[in-house]
């Protein structure tokens, strides 16, 4: 976390009060900018461009025999949570898996999007929000969805577009959301869209009188967008407890995430917004959920965002059709090493919470439940087409707008007038 | 009853909404003590603190995008753009994020996005546009742009208690140039709903905002001429109240369009288009339209008379009309 020194005497007050409570920074020239970073190894490698005979290609040099390290102890959590966000994981790939065959056998509208190698990210992070915090999933955090309650047979009718999806047949993969029980916000296609969103969610939980967390996500090619910056900018300067993990993964579609950006840890961009920065492994659960749950205490005790860059390898293309040939190999061999199932299965067993039996019961009873769902959703029906008609508007009782957590407290002062005429922007 | 301007309703309506619903609050730029650039919000953040009456940074996307969310906990925000000029920044958040949502994931977004937008102010390119068709090409928001004190403040606390995203052009030369007699009491006016500004039985003007008032001013030109104008206030743009297009069509059988927005892609357009759907029949003459023309707003003063309709040119085409 980025240090804050106390100063005494010359604290600064933030000018309005508007329901911040950023307490007191000290003066810009006395912080200190400092990153921290729970990794326990820090990938050292560069990409470069090259002509390579008639083509132009990537290439990457670098320090990639690297050993794997083990996964970093957990400051919080104990076997039992460690075993649920496994099985997450496990249920997050094997999901993927399901749905990649159930495209290559022509049942998927559609592309279908992956978070292979990325699934601690998605799962473990997800796992340090409490049921009535929010979610703002991203297209690889399908993991994160199932943590937060939803089914793969959710997901699956997603991509199948069946009447009985989330969305009744209306957006795909992972455009979905729930406000009652879930409470994950839908994404759009357009990248940082979901972060001023999320802030706004915080923003109405803190007007009801409650300080959440609430978490989403943006890529290495999806932080390049203005509305990441004010979306980012604006829950910092209102203090409003957003986590935001942005998921370095080196590739937005072909493009590598040096070309994205300049500075050398996304983290680093923390500073510019005058919040505290994290960097993780990726592919550590461990590391994923302690940064995670870190970031989401300070934003319950009212202390504001939370940015975590979470570094790791985006193990398949852009999409399903995409082959991502233009990675290097030897930077597919580095990161498979790295696989955060198999890293936290090695984990997990070398402390005994799991034995070899387990993890197979486990793995077959996961499977099960893939298969079930994916019966179900294969067999359920597709929507009437006249279904598309209607619920444009929010008509006729359909919702009863409420507040979610509670009726906020009204403190009123007087009614003064002014005298309006006097600056006024335009007679 | 007190004679309010057109701005002083629309500040009284959010008033009255802020007072009686405790999840309504105010977000914008400049807004807390400052006021609102426009004075809108004067005395709001006095009455009812800097928790419900919020500055922002310079972040249009932001505020919207904070605004929806907020929407999804239950609230009820009124989001003040400080120029509709401005709206361009928050675009891709209006028509992709909000206004699909409820469509696509039902979550409803009862926020309410307003400020003040048109020209005849020497503002500029930039700062007299009429954005609104951009919203009203996009399902799923509802647009509404009043044209009198009375309307204003009704409307507004009809938007402010709608389900849907209701995005809220207030004509800024209409601010303080008209005044009117506002009930103290509670009153709203639906959305949806056009309004007869003045009967008549020569022809009708569909027309809406600043320019029902150019019309009123060429009718009674065109009443000592002895042809008595129809004058319909459409008030809300989406949804369009097509019957009560139909009706004065039917009445008049002959129609002019009149808007301060450019001609191509402006409502004339698609008013004619439904007129033809709901009352083909009942036309003797072509649809007119009078429109600004086609270019940005300019500044000096003798351009934007130029650019923008006149009373004469109402005049001109009624006659025209009157007599095909």
């Amino acid at each position: 976390m980025a240090t804050k020194k106390k100063i005494k005497g010359n604290t600064r007050n933030s000018a309005s009060s508007n329901g911040r409570r950023t307490g007191q920074l000290p003066p810009a020239s006395q912080r200190t900018y400092t990153i921290a970073d729970y990794r326990l190894e820090k990938p050292d490698f560069t990409l470069r461009q090259v002509r390579n005979g008639a083509a132009i290609r990537y290439e990457v040099e670098g320090h990639l025999a690297a050993e794997v390290p083990p996964i970093r102890e957990s400051k919080y959590l104990n076997k039992q949570q460690c075993l649920d966000i496994y099985r997450w994981m496990l249920l997050n790939r094997k999901m993927e898996t399901a749905l990649e065959n159930l495209y290559k056998q022509g049942k998927v509208v559609g592309g279908v999007y992956f978070g292979l190698g990325q699934e601690a990210c998605s799962c473990a992070s997800a796992y340090a929000l409490k049921a009535d915090e929010w979610l703002g999933p991203m297209i690889r955090n399908q993991g994160s969805l199932l943590v937060r309650g939803f089914s793969p047979r959710d997901i699956m009718m997603q991509y199948m577009a069946k009447a009985g999806s989330p969305t009744k047949g209306r957006d795909a993969s992972s455009h979905f959301g729930d406000i009652q029980k879930h409470h994950v916000v839908a994404p759009i296609s357009t990248l940082g869209d979901l972060i001023p969103v999320l802030a706004g969610v915080a923003l109405g939980a803190r007007l009801q009188g409650r300080n959440i967390a609430v978490m989403t996500y943006i890529g290495d090619g999806g932080q390049s967008t203005g509305v990441t910056y004010e979306g980012l900018n604006f829950s910092a300067v209102q203090n409003l407890g957003l986590v935001l993990f942005v998921e370095n993964n080196l590739w937005g579609y072909s493009t590598p995430a040096d070309m994205q950006f300049r500075v050398k840890d996304l983290a680093e961009r923390a500073i510019a917004y005058g919040i505290p920065g994290v960097i993780v492994d990726g592919t550590d659960a461990c590391q994923v959920y302690d940064a995670a749950h870190e970031a989401c205490q300070r934003a319950r005790r009212g202390e504001g965002p939370t940015l975590i860059e979470a570094k790791m390898m985006r193990m398949k293309g852009h999409a399903i059709h995409d082959a991502a040939e233009y990675v290097p190999k030897p930077l597919f061999e580095y990161w498979r090493k790295r696989d955060p199932i198999a890293r936290f299965e090695r984990y997990l067993l070398s402390k005994k919470w799991l034995t070899s039996g387990d993890n197979q019961k486990l793995v077959a009873d996961v499977e099960r439940q893939l298969e079930a769902d994916r019966d179900y959703a294969v067999n359920s029906p597709m929507p009437k087409p006249e279904s598309a008609a209607g619920g444009v508007y929010c008509e006729n009782g359909c919702h009863e707008i409420k507040p979610k957590y509670g009726v906020p407290k009204v403190k009123t002062g007087p009614a003064i007038a002014h005298d309006s005429e006097r600056a006024m922007h335009l007679k | 009853m007190p004679q309010l301007t057109y701005l002083e309703a629309i500040r009284q309506g959010i008033w009255e909404e802020m007072e009686r619903d405790p999840t309504v609050f105010c977000i914008g730029q400049d807004i807390g003590i400052y006021g609102g650039a426009f004075k809108v919000t004067d005395g709001f953040i006095d009455r009812f603190g800097p928790e419900r009456v919020i500055d922002t940074p310079i972040a249009e996307s932001a505020i919207v995008g904070a605004a929806f969310g907020a929407s999804l906990t239950g609230m009820h925000p009124v989001a003040e753009f400080q120029f509709m000029d401005f709206i361009g920044c928050a675009f891709n958040q209006i028509v992709n994020m909000v206004a699909k949502a409820h469509y696509r994931w039902a979550a409803p977004a009862p926020l309410v996005i307003r400020g003040p937008s048109g020209g005849n102010v020497h503002g500029g390119p930039f700062h007299s546009q009429n954005p609104e068709m951009w919203f009203v090409h996009a399902p799923g928001l509802k647009v509404v742009c009043p044209a009198t004190a009375y309307d204003a403040k009704g409307l507004i606390k009809a938007s402010i208690r709608d389900n849907n995203p209701v995005i809220f052009f207030e004509h800024k030369y209409l601010y303080r140039r008209i005044k009117e007699d506002i009930p103290a009491e509670d009153y709203i006016v639906p959305l949806g709903k056009a309004r007869v500004a003045r009967e008549g039985r020569d022809l009708s003007i569909i027309t809406y905002a600043a320019m029902v008032h150019l019309a009123l001013e060429a009718a009674e030109t065109l009443a000592r001429e002895g042809i008595e104008t129809e004058i319909l206030d459409l008030r809300t743009l989406s949804p369009l109240d097509r019957e009560a297009i139909a009706r004065t069509v039917r009445k008049t059988n002959k129609v002019i369009l009149l808007h301060e927005d450019v001609r191509t892609g402006g409502m004339a357009g698609e008013i004619a288009a439904v007129i033809d759907e709901e009352a083909f029949d009942d036309l003797d003459g072509p649809v007119v339209r009078i429109t600004a023309q086609d270019s940005p707003v300019p500044f000096s003063p003798p351009q934007e008379e130029f650019f923008l309709p006149k009373v004469s040119d109402v005049v001109r085409e009624a006659r025209r009309l009157r007599s095909y």
